[in-house]
């Protein structure tokens, strides 16, 4: 089978996952005995106003015409209306996301610059005591709870020292670039505003380490687990046998081949971060998917909820498929099948 | 690199920390507190019917204030949690952050000036008239208001904002069509005059009330139709645009992020808005709002937390504002359910609650004691707080009841702070008089449901009022024809109802007055409820912010008097 055969085999695939979660998102945000014109009206709204309200945005008909009615919606591109910012959801998700791909860009930058390294010092010093301080750094990463980790970042290097800005994505008296991408960084790159840029990529720093911190553990782990696995096979014996360097080897050799199951891990650790971390959101201020999702959970905001849903399984099915091409094009020898 | 490379590298790493720390740290803490020095609680308090008390201030220390402003002079910088906002559209804001905004945006006819909540003044409305029989009213408009788009404000813009609230039915709209049903009630004189017809008379002082709501702000007509659509009155783009003649003009809502207001330069009142910015800014983790506060970042901080509140009382530069909010939280007893259809049953277990414990304990003092269903502040407002533990009591009223061994009954509850802890204390509570309490837990969506079904039998709940009348809580709580909360907990009561009914009547505010203090001392011995407490808001703002209250609804709050004096 050729590549554009594979994916295409692929993403028809894809279409039935994302049916599936369509159906079973359908199902559970509506058969849960929450009312979510009652959240929003509030408790002290008259009975016949909830009603009126629950006509007119359709809850009142039975639950297979709206599913009906959704799928049809959905597939004129329109995800329906948000409750909550009575907006369509399709423009709210163009809104919040790229905020999210930014913070997970930049933690997964974080998670890169120490997890890789930290993964080679692991498996060239095994077992001596560089390997176990890397290994219990990562371990810590994946141990502490975010947001304490955040609030703990916020306390002592903004609050105590000053080093770093507190939440949000921009200092007050800045002005944000005019909206292109809507990732703030790359909008006042364009846009040539230099202090916006300095200032949002100051911003990201925390957010981005805390998130990036938590990711790097599993990038460490696997580096130096293939790393060793590497360093037993027999070309790497005939490298050195030939009188390379250590150096030459490790990096030449050894390491091209250790980082193709990293590559996986890393794209997987890409998905997972888009789907926004709403706990690092939300001590940071940072106005994500994961914020948007939460709201719109919390106010039982169905099509909101849907849409979001929907968006992190496109994202987490394309990462998959990414990773999966990536990965017999660094390995040849790894056929799609 | 060798191992001793690696030790180096780390050691050297190690060193370098510590090094900046302790040169940054403690250097940097010491010019904060050298050049912040001023502490208050400030305390407002309001008085029902008399002139409204000054703030008290409690100083706690008074040094030569040089307080450093961090923020720009001239923009007020708010930390708050708006994740409620849905639209700034007033026919459609009904939500604390939306209401908030949208008054600083729009003016209204009458208005109350914070924290009196008993006198209605004027507004656009400079006076008004009402008829003998109380249904026809006349309103004349204040000359020379302009939108802050330059246009004049005049009578067709007052027709047509209250209209479109009756038109678009929205959310908050029942604020008005509960006295005015058709457009066609709403009529202009000529160009300063404004006629609004009612359906039934009502007290004045009641209809005046609810125009302090934000429904009834005034748009600029011109400015809402050119972006009118597929007739929607404009709303679509009114959620996130202004058109009004208020202090501030809605500059930017970034959702999630900020709410950016701009001063109003065609404002009416001379001198105001004392800022020329408000940026609010969307923090809904409390634990930043202590540190953005604290550090100086942001000039007022509105959703710390109780226990935090008491931690930053007493930091220099920081001053701490309490007010009585319109918002009481009470056990409801559904009558239905056996035995709290006896009133002697009813009153044991308002004796078997520990009322100081829940204020002091529980809500580290947000709230203070109250027993009466109309809130302090209000007209009506009745100071009785007869209840209190008294283990004895309750068991020989459970006796003459003929449960002197008590019962088991649910207590419903959402699962939220402070909510569960108060649940917990009452079961504690009653378990002392010998009644068994089952807490069950529900998201407050899932509760509200099956309580308008009067499907529970102890209720944890609270109640704030839409408007500052008290008919909004001496109807929901005394008159079970309303649907609210008597009938949700089965209490068919004619005579408090009547009651009810008639004080929303009366024309004389006196008699209206002691209708409503007759009434309140009646739900406090018949009704079905403990009123538990009345809740506190407690702001946090750096001393430098001037003229700043908080706000005891949630709709009154005026930012255009706020100023940020340097340190004075």
């Amino acid at each position: 089978m050729d590549l554009k055969t594979y994916i295409l085999r692929r993403l028809a695939l894809m279409l039935f996952v994302l049916f599936g979660i369509i159906v079973i998102t359908f199902i559970v945000s509506h058969v849960i005995p929450a009312d979510p014109i009652g959240a929003i009206l509030g408790p002290q709204a008259p009975p016949e106003l909830v009603e009126k309200v629950r006509k007119e945005w359709g809850f009142d008909k039975p639950l297979p015409e709206q599913f009906v009615d959704y799928i049809v919606n959905l597939l004129q591109g329109n995800l329906g209306k948000s409750i909550r910012t009575n907006k369509p959801v399709a423009e709210d998700l163009m809104k919040f996301f790229p905020a999210t791909i930014e913070l997970a860009t930049a933690a997964m930058i974080v998670a890169i610059v120490i997890g890789i390294p930290l993964g080679i010092i692991s498996a060239v010093k095994k077992d001596k005591w560089p390997d176990h301080i890397s290994r219990i750094f990562a371990l810590m990463g994946v141990s502490m709870p975010v947001f304490w980790l955040g609030l703990i970042l916020l306390f002592v290097l903004y609050y105590q020292l000053g080093i770093f800005p507190g939440p949000g994505r921009l200092d007050p008296g800045i002005e944000a670039p005019p909206r292109i991408t809507g990732i703030l960084t790359l909008d006042s790159l364009i846009t040539g505003n230099f202090e916006a840029f300095a200032n949002a990529v100051w911003h990201l720093m925390l957010p981005s380490f805390v998130l990036g911190y938590y990711a790097s553990a599993s990038i460490t782990r696997i580096t130096r687990t293939s790393l060793l696995e590497v360093m037993t096979q027999d070309f790497i014996r005939t490298a050195r046998a030939k009188g390379l360097s250590e150096r030459v080897v490790l990096f030449r050799h050894a390491l091209r081949n250790a980082l193709i199951p990293t590559t996986t891990v890393i794209g997987m650790a890409y998905g997972s971060l888009l789907e926004g971390a709403i706990l690092t959101e939300t001590i940071f201020a940072w106005p994500g998917l994961g914020r948007y999702s939460t709201g719109a959970f919390l106010s039982v905001d169905f099509l909101a909820v849907m849409g979001s849903t929907l968006l992190i399984a496109v994202i987490y099915s394309v990462a998959n498929l990414v990773v999966d091409i990536l990965y017999a094009f660094l390995d040849p020898r790894i056929r799609y099948a | 690199m060798s191992g001793k490379d690696w030790i180096i590298v780390i050691v050297l790493l190690i060193v370098g920390l510590l090094i900046g720390y302790f040169a940054a740290g403690p250097g940097k803490t010491t010019t904060v507190t050298v050049t912040q020095t001023s502490v208050k609680t400030v305390t407002v308090t309001q008085t029902a019917g008399a002139p409204p008390a000054p703030p008290t201030t409690t100083k706690t220390t008074t040094t030569q204030p040089k307080a450093q402003m961090k923020t720009p002079a001239d923009t007020l910088i708010i930390a708050m949690d708006t994740s409620d906002a849905v639209s700034m559209d007033p026919a459609r804001a009904y939500e604390f952050s939306s209401c908030f905004v949208v008054n600083q945006l729009y003016d209204k006819l009458v208005d109350f000036e914070l924290p009196d909540l008993v006198n209605v003044k004027p507004e656009v409305a400079e006076k008004w008239e009402v008829s003998e029989d109380g249904k026809v009213w006349t309103f004349h408009i204040r000359k020379g208001i302009k939108f802050a788009s330059g246009n004049p404000l005049t009578a067709d813009d007052v027709v047509y904002s209250l209209q479109r609230v009756i038109k678009l039915k929205q959310t908050a709209s029942w604020v008005l069509t509960q006295f005015v049903s058709t457009p066609e009630q709403i009529e202009k004189i000529d160009d300063y005059t404004v006629r609004i017809t009612l359906d039934k008379p009502v007290a004045p002082s009641f209809f005046l009330a609810t125009l302090t709501f934000t429904t009834s702000a005034v748009v600029d007509k011109q400015v809402v139709e050119a972006h009118a659509k597929n007739g929607d009155m404009g709303s679509d783009w009114m959620t996130d645009h202004s058109a009004g003649s208020g202090p501030f003009i809605l500059e930017k809502w970034d959702r999630e992020a900020e709410i950016v207001l701009k001063a109003n330069p065609y404002y009416w009142k001379p001198g105001q808005p004392a800022v020329k910015r408000v940026i609010i800014k969307h923090v809904p983790e409390p634990t930043d709002q202590l540190l953005l506060i604290k550090k100086g970042d942001v000039d007022i901080a509105t959703d710390l937390t109780a226990e935090q509140v008491k931690q930053v009382e007493g930091t220099p530069g920081i001053n701490v504002i309490k007010v009585e909010r319109t918002h009481i939280v009470y056990l409801g007893m559904n009558v239905a359910v056996k035995p709290l259809d006896k009133e002697e049953v009813r009153d044991a277990i308002r004796y078997c609650i520990d009322y100081d414990s829940i204020i002091n304990d529980i809500l580290l003092g947000a709230a203070i004691k109250w027993q009466t269903v109309i809130p302090k502040g209000l007209l009506g407002a009745n100071p009785k707080t007869p209840y209190k533990k008294d283990v004895a009591k309750a068991k020989e009223l459970l006796a003459k009841a003929g449960v002197p061994n008590g019962f088991t009954i649910e207590l419903t509850t959402p699962p939220t702070y402070p909510q569960i802890d108060i649940a917990t204390k009452i079961q504690a509570d009653l378990a002392e008089c010998g009644i068994k309490v089952k807490i069950v837990q529900m998201t407050q969506s899932e509760m509200y449901e099956k309580y308008r079904k009067q499907g529970l039998q102890l209720v944890l709940a609270g109640w704030g009022s839409d408007y500052p009348d008290p008919d909004n809580n001496a109807k929901a709580f005394g008159d079970y024809r309303v649907k609210q909360l008597a009938w949700r907990n089965s209490w068919y009561d004619d005579h408090a109802a009547d009651l009810a009914e008639k004080a929303a009547v009366e024309f004389d505010n006196n008699k209206r007055k002691q209708m409503y203090l007759e009434l309140t001392d009646y739900i406090l011995d018949h009704g079905p409820y403990a009123i538990l407490y009345q809740t506190l808001a407690q702001h946090v703002a750096r001393d430098y912010v001037k003229n700043y209250l908080p706000d005891p609804t949630f709709f009154l709050e005026d930012l255009s008097k706020v100023s940020k004096a340097g340190g004075s």
